[in-house]
């Protein structure tokens, strides 16, 4: 499944995409610039945008952006590494930490506590048989990203897990990220619907995985 | 109650071994002098064990038995109560076996743990028990042997006889010496003498604790035991209307669900009859995890309480209580509190001409401290075993304070004492909250009425929100100085949600000329009892910040100012019932100025603190040590000095320090009980922040003053001056006053960090 | 029927596959070592190991036992020698003792994964257990000392 980052077989690989932008594209007060990084993190992939799709695609962006920053994403995405907790993501209590693998270390594994089901009753343990931060050397933080860093970080085949397009659109499907509308008792789901938000991650990425200005 | 042995070396594991039969016991009463046991009455006893109940049962093989007395609730008494026994009967400890007593006051004293008291009230007659057991033990071996009484010494569990060359093992004579009269007149050991206390002995328990023996009220079993629960209303200020079982009842393995009254109508309280609520909703199953589905499952509907009145007889003769209607919130308590703090308050103390002096100061220094409500948060939940029938009752469970539930559990069963057996096992913390046993009379209510024996749970949510708690404070404290910045007069108002926290005779009255201390208090509906050094551990929060401020604005050394008032308090003391020694307090400070290197320059890179503090009869003081990092602060290092007298179990009194000084930072720091509408905001440790293992100390080096005093309290004492350094340690590490516990939500908004955002 | 494996005995229970680990250990099988304190996974002291971690018993499903194998404080060691048991007793660590259980269980997953501890390593594996009387300074020493015999093999 995995694939080698690389301009060239990528290119191959979404040959129908594969055009490099090089301009930017602003419309009514609007910048969206496509999958053109300022830094030298390899693209996912490129695709070929126009401008109606840029503006279509930064839109549901924002959307996704909103369940990307609503707690039951961003709370395992922390910018440190000890996990954050709650709606109102304060630091996870005990401080257990992220560990090389995500999963938290010695007797402060997150499966410890976190079941492969929700627990009953209030302030108990979400569940899930994945639960975990991304790993050490692959971050992927979400907490105080803006729009722009987020979108670009996601889009970057180095920083968000080695995702191709199809495993990215494949993630919005994850169980683990799909648990986030179903965390037990006490606990808001994402402002989106999952349906939404899968539409809207689905029509980010479709229409260029275009990153806000 | 299961026994446990002594343990004796590095490394060296020894099991518990059941006493054979045969074998003699020595009882003794509470009263020396009072007659220690009644020979003739051994002769009816059944010749194996001569069961008396009193502290020391010996074998012929040489078995020691000792019953502690006192409730265990971590204190180490099952250790250290025994040893004062050991020594001053000449025991090898490690051939000792320990057991927890039975309740009986008549023979084993007033076993009451609280008050820090264990050792203190226990210290003379324990010695008195030892000494005359080994006296009589050598009268035995002398008739035996037909020698002189003077003439037979004793070491170490053995009997000797210089000249002739005999000797004998304690258990040899022990039989014999049961017929032996009590001694009259007792020879107690010099202190220089003591070769078991005041040497470190392990906790007799430490083996079975680690290995998860069944030790703790939640541990105990009994044939056919039901589980209960009380469903409690949602709030104070409120009470049960109705409710509808039915569901819960259909729920599997549910045997009953019923309404219970607590008290009765016009029940006089006695002083630790303190409950929560009186109306029960209970819920009785076969196992915890079906009671707390089946509770899940009830249709309750509350209503408003109206103002009552409460009978409660404690202490000082009957008075009547207030309980106020209404839904109590932490945000309405501190508007009520600002408030009340303005009006005339009662006088607690009066020395000189305070207003005068106030008037004509060159300077007032005036500051106000707070402080939540807090919980106990016993690690083990409250809970009680209770089989109780028309005839009699059987209650098994947690509590600190037999003595004083008996009464009540009589009154209520409709039993005679004599017909009500409490067993005492190990408690998971106590800090005051098992001494208001109301938990053990409703156990008792419940097995009654389920006609089977029942073991109440609270949850730690119920633990937590319908708790005793520690009451809400408030101090005003105000200083008067003259044109040379000499203290005139001293001002303290203290109040308190639903009683203030003043000790009006402690320090620093008897230390300046002109003193007032004044008290009020608010009513409230909200429970309340003692914790940990009740009062205490606010006043030494308040008054040892105050008076570290009042040294800075005075240009002194915070530990100098405290000793030349001290020294003031000695030499020329003011008026009357100061309830502290100057010397003792001034002890504690030179030795931890010492101890801490209060002065020397390498310590600077420390934001230090000092406070100190006198209650339960002993002095500490503390030097903290804090460091800023990752943008908060850590207690690095604590230096304590205690003067609790002669120290029975110096390693277990060390971790005593150890655990009392963690207990106040993690308080300082965390602790909060806050209300809306009445119902508790902190309901598990989710929210209830405690203190863990990366916020404890590096380093917390403990110092004992050295001296020949009859031992006084150590559970409490060290714990409230913790509050006081801590503030303290913290002004200096952050440039900013801590006038509001705790502290740690001080810190998050004076770093202009969001309440609830803990970005450490 | 549920079958479990507990400190290497079998069970088979009838009993609802719901109900938390901690109070089929305490009310159906009677191993009472394991603590209940606070029942949302927040104070450890009902650590318990399942196939060797050092989980949660009062969220952790007995389901999710099912066929695993449990050790509990009572199944540490065969005669209460675990190097943790042996170090406990020896630095005297306990005052009112109800959460060492839990302590020496999550203690015993450090030590098997690292056997050399640094103070921060003891305080990430440790954070999770509250200790009311406040005895971490001893627990720390404790796994110090433990990890000592576990090397010294004695």
């Amino acid at each position: 499944m995995e694939i080698k980052p690389g301009k060239k077989r990528l290119n191959i690989r979404y040959a129908k995409f594969a055009i490099i932008i090089i301009f930017i594209v602003s419309v009514s007060g609007l910048l969206a610039s496509g999958f053109r990084s300022n830094t030298s993190h390899e693209k996912a992939w490129v695709v070929e945008v126009n401008n109606k799709d840029s503006i279509a695609s930064v839109d549901a962006f924002m959307k996704v952006y909103q369940v990307l920053k609503s707690p039951r994403c961003m709370n395992c995405h922390p910018a440190g590494d000890i996990p954050l907790q709650g709606d109102d993501s304060h630091l996870h209590t005990m401080s257990p930490i992220r560990g090389k693998d995500g999963k938290g270390v010695y007797a402060m594994k997150c499966s410890n506590c976190h079941q492969p089901t929700n627990s009953a009753g209030l302030n108990t343990p979400p569940g899930n048989p994945k639960w975990g931060l991304p790993p050490d050397d692959m971050k992927m933080i979400f907490e105080g990203k803006s729009p722009r860093e987020l979108a670009l970080q996601i889009m970057d085949y180095k920083r968000n897990g080695h995702k191709n397009k199809a495993q990215l659109l494949e993630h919005a499907r994850d169980t683990l990220v799909k648990a986030g509308w179903n965390m037990g008792a006490g606990r808001k789901p994402p402002p989106l619907s999952y349906k939404e938000f899968v539409a809207a991650w689905d029509k980010w990425i479709n229409n260029g995985g275009v990153a806000p200005k | 109650m299961e026994q446990s042995r002594s343990i004796p070396s590095r490394r060296s594991f020894l099991k518990s071994s059941l006493l054979a039969g045969g074998g003699l016991l020595i009882s003794f009463t509470w009263f020396p002098g009072a007659g220690i046991a009644d020979p003739s009455k051994m002769n009816d006893l059944p010749e194996q064990w001569n069961e008396l109940n009193g502290y020391i049962k010996i074998t012929p093989d040489n078995i020691i038995k000792i019953l502690n007395p006192n409730p265990e609730f971590g204190q180490n008494v099952m250790t250290s109560l025994p040893m004062i026994i050991a020594e001053e009967l000449e025991a090898d400890w490690q051939q000792i076996v320990v057991e927890m007593g039975p309740h009986d006051n008549v023979k084993l004293g007033p076993q009451f743990t609280g008050g820090s008291n264990s050792v203190r009230m226990y210290w003379k007659p324990l010695r008195e028990a030892g000494a005359a057991a080994r006296q009589m033990l050598i009268e035995a071996a002398a008739q035996t042997w037909n020698v002189p009484v003077e003439e037979v010494t004793t070491k170490a569990g053995m009997l000797y006889h210089e000249k002739t060359g005999k000797s004998g093992t304690y258990g040899s004579f022990a039989s014999k010496a049961s017929g032996i009269p009590i001694p009259k007149n007792i020879t107690l050991k010099k202190v220089k003498d003591f070769k078991v206390v005041r040497n470190s002995q392990k906790n007799v328990e430490s083996l079975k604790i680690v290995s998860g023996k069944p030790l703790f009220g939640l541990d105990y079993k009994h044939e056919g035991m039901l589980i209960a629960m009380i469903q409690h209303p949602p709030a104070f200020g409120m009470k049960l209307k109705t409710f509808d079982a039915g569901e819960a009842l259909k729920m599997p393995g549910i045997k009953d669900v019923f309404r219970q009254q607590l008290y009765e109508d016009g029940y006089e309280q006695a002083g630790f009859d303190t409950r929560t609520f009186n109306d029960l909703l209970v819920v009785v199953g076969n196992t915890t995890w079906e009671v707390m589905n089946a509770r899940k499952k009830l249709k309750v509907t509350w209503d408003p309480i109206e103002d009552s009145k409460e009978t409660i007889a404690a202490r000082g003769g009957k008075k009547e209580v207030v309980i106020p209607g209404g839904l109590e919130s932490t945000s309405t308590h501190l508007e009520k509190m600002q408030e009340y703090a303005k009006k005339p308050a009662q006088q607690l103390r009066r020395d000189g001409d305070p207003e005068t002096a106030f008037k004509n100061a060159a300077q007032v220094i005036e500051r106000t401290y707070n402080a939540p409500f807090l919980a106990h948060n016993c690690m083990e939940p409250m809970n009680f075993f209770a089989y109780v029938t028309d005839e009699k009752a059987l209650v098994v469970g947690p509590l600190q304070a037999p003595g004083w539930t008996e009464p009540t559990l009589s009154k209520i069963l409709q039993l005679p004492a004599d017909k009500i057996e409490i067993q005492m096992t190990r408690m998971g913390g106590g800090f005051g909250r098992r001494a208001y046993a109301h938990y053990l009379i409703e156990a008792a209510l419940i097995s009654k009425k389920v006609k089977a024996p029942v073991k109440l749970i609270y949850t730690r949510e119920d633990d937590m929100t319908y708790g005793i708690y520690r009451p809400m404070y408030t101090a005003t404290y105000r200083a008067a100085l003259d044109a040379n910045k000499n203290l005139i007069a001293f001002h303290v108002k203290g109040g308190g949600i639903p009683e203030h926290a003043i000790h009006a005779n402690r320090f620093p009255a008897g230390a300046v000329d002109n003193y007032l201390a004044e008290g009020w208090e608010i009513p409230s509906n909200i429970t309340i009892g003692a914790f940990r050094a009740p009062r205490s551990n606010f006043n030494a929060a308040a008054e040892q910040s105050f008076l570290d401020e009042l040294a800075e604005v005075m240009g002194k050394d915070p530990i100098d100012l405290r000793l030349e008032l001290l020294k003031k308090a000695k030499e020329n003391p003011v008026g009357q019932n100061n309830e502290y020694d100057a010397d003792r307090y001034a002890g504690v400070l030179n030795l931890v100025k010492e101890k801490s290197g209060w002065n020397n320059t390498e310590n600077k890179k420390y934001s230090r603190g000092v406070a100190a503090y006198f209650c339960h009869n002993s002095y500490a003081a503390h030097v903290v040590d804090i460091v800023m990092q990752n943008g908060r602060p850590y207690v690095e290092r604590v230096f304590s000095a205690i003067d609790c007298g002669i120290v029975v179990n110096p390693d277990a009194a060390t971790n005593m320090v150890e655990g009392a000084v963690v207990d106040g930072i993690g308080n300082s720091f965390y602790g909060k009980l806050s209300h809306k509408d009445g119902a508790a905001e902190q309901n598990n440790f989710n929210r209830y922040r405690m203190i863990r293992h990366s916020e404890v100390p590096k380093k917390i080096e403990v110092h004992f003053v050295q001296n020949d005093i009859d031992p006084t309290g150590l559970g409490e004492p060290p714990f409230p001056p913790v509050f006081g350094a801590l503030a303290n340690a913290l002004y200096r590490g952050t440039n900013k006053r801590y006038y509001n516990q705790p502290y740690f939500d001080e810190f998050l908004k004076q770093a202009g960090k969001p309440e609830n955002k803990r970005s450490f | 029927m549920i079958k479990l494996n507990i400190n290497n005995k079998n069970y088979e229970l009838d009993i609802d596959p719901d109900t938390p680990l901690l109070w089929v250990l305490r009310d159906t099988i009677g191993l009472v070592g394991t603590k209940y304190g606070c029942g949302v996974a927040q104070c450890g002291a009902c650590v318990v190991h399942l196939n060797g971690e050092a989980v949660r018993s009062c969220v952790t499903k007995i389901s999710r036992a099912a066929g695993q194998n449990v050790i509990t404080i009572e199944g540490l060691s065969e005669n209460n020698d675990h190097p943790l048991q042996k170090a406990w007793v020896e630095l005297d660590v306990v005052q009112c003792g109800y959460c060492q259980a839990g302590q020496i269980m999550s203690a015993a997953v450090l030590l098997r994964e690292n056997k050399n501890p640094t103070d921060k390593d003891i305080e990430l594996a440790m954070e999770g257990n509250i200790c009311r009387c406040g005895t971490y300074l001893r627990i720390k020493k404790a796994i110090h000392l433990a990890a000592e015999i576990q090397r010294n093999g004695s």
